[in-house]
């Protein structure tokens, strides 16, 4: 029986696929092995270079945390000083009020809502 | 002792070398390096198709295997380890390409040569062979690659491709039946 031209007599599809695949087996490269030392080497460093830069920055981030929450104190403070300063408003408030009760006790024609407004807005 | 006791003399080199590399030694390291790159390279040059490409993902390969040296476990034979970390590089390449393969052969040798030079004919054969292998779903590829090219067991190829057997064997069936089916001038219908 005459064989067709494009299949070669007695060849197999496994050994075919086998030794078509076999020539990149194996692909050695002149110098690669010195190459790959010197990119490992200079992984290296830049990782050790990143350790420490990442070990400054937090320090540094600790050291101004730390000063922020001093800053923090001075508003507290601010904070108690506003509020006394309303109490005293208050204080005066009730001042005004009380002068204006006696006074339209004292002098009933005057209206004590008149008397307050007075007191309290002087321009007027 | 039986053989399958016994452990190869290289992968005890392998574990030899690699708690020298982990401990800084580069004389070790270039020795690993100029042991295992030719494999490595292959299969990665028949992978992405590429020698450029292929020796800069080993390159990274073995950047890789040093970062990772002082947690290598010793149960895990080397060479499997080096193919699972190229397989990854390999799928993040061909996320990065965007490519897939594509569904005819760009080109087929003459199937009616007259020629009578059996030589010539294995070569033509021998390259239709690649372009087909390149035109299968990764999966397939890798799996076809690791047991045909690089002779891996089964169970070595699944831990390489961390992925069970049963789904390796199935991509060397379905591999092998779209490489006859490739190949049909030459074998006929599969």
């Amino acid at each position: 029986m005459n064989q067709p031209m494009n299949q070669p007599a007695g060849h197999d599809f496994d050994q075919d696929l086998a030794r078509a695949l076999a020539q990149d087996r194996a692909v050695p490269v002149p110098g690669f092995a010195a190459r790959a030392v010197l990119a490992i080497q200079a992984d290296r460093r830049r990782r050790t270079v990143l350790r420490w830069g990442s070990a400054l920055t937090t320090a540094a981030a600790c050291f101004l945390a730390v000063f922020v929450l001093q800053g923090g104190a001075d508003d507290a403070l601010a904070q108690r000083a506003r509020a006394l300063a309303a109490s005293d408003e208050s204080a005066q408030l009730s001042d005004i009020l009380g002068f204006a009760d006696e006074l339209s006790v004292l002098t009933p024609v005057i209206d004590r809502h008149s008397v307050v407004d007075v007191l309290i807005n002087p321009d007027l | 002792m039986s053989p399958e006791e016994l452990t190869p003399p290289e992968d005890e080199e392998d574990k030899r070398l690699m708690s020298l590399v982990a401990s800084g030694d580069d004389d070790a390291l270039r020795l690993l390096v100029h042991r295992h790159h030719p494999r490595l390279v292959g299969y990665l040059r028949s992978e992405v198709g590429s020698q450029a490409t292929a020796e800069e993902l080993a390159m990274e390969v073995f950047i890789r295997l040093h970062r990772a040296a002082s947690r290598w476990r010793p149960e895990a034979k080397l060479t499997t380890y080096l193919i699972h970390i190229a397989h990854n590089l390999v799928l993040n390449e061909w996320r990065r390409r965007g490519r897939k393969p594509t569904s005819a052969l760009d080109s087929t040798p003459e199937p009616g040569d007259q020629s009578h030079d059996s030589a010539r004919r294995v070569t033509e054969l021998d390259e239709a062979f690649r372009k087909a292998v390149a035109l299968l779903p990764p999966e397939q590829k890798t799996a076809i690659l690791l047991l045909v090219q690089q002779e891996m067991p089964y169970e070595e190829i699944a831990v390489a491709m961390d992925a069970p057997v049963s789904s390796v064997k199935t991509w060397i069936h379905r591999a092998r039946t779209r490489l006859r089916e490739l190949l049909k001038d030459y074998y006929g219908p599969a």
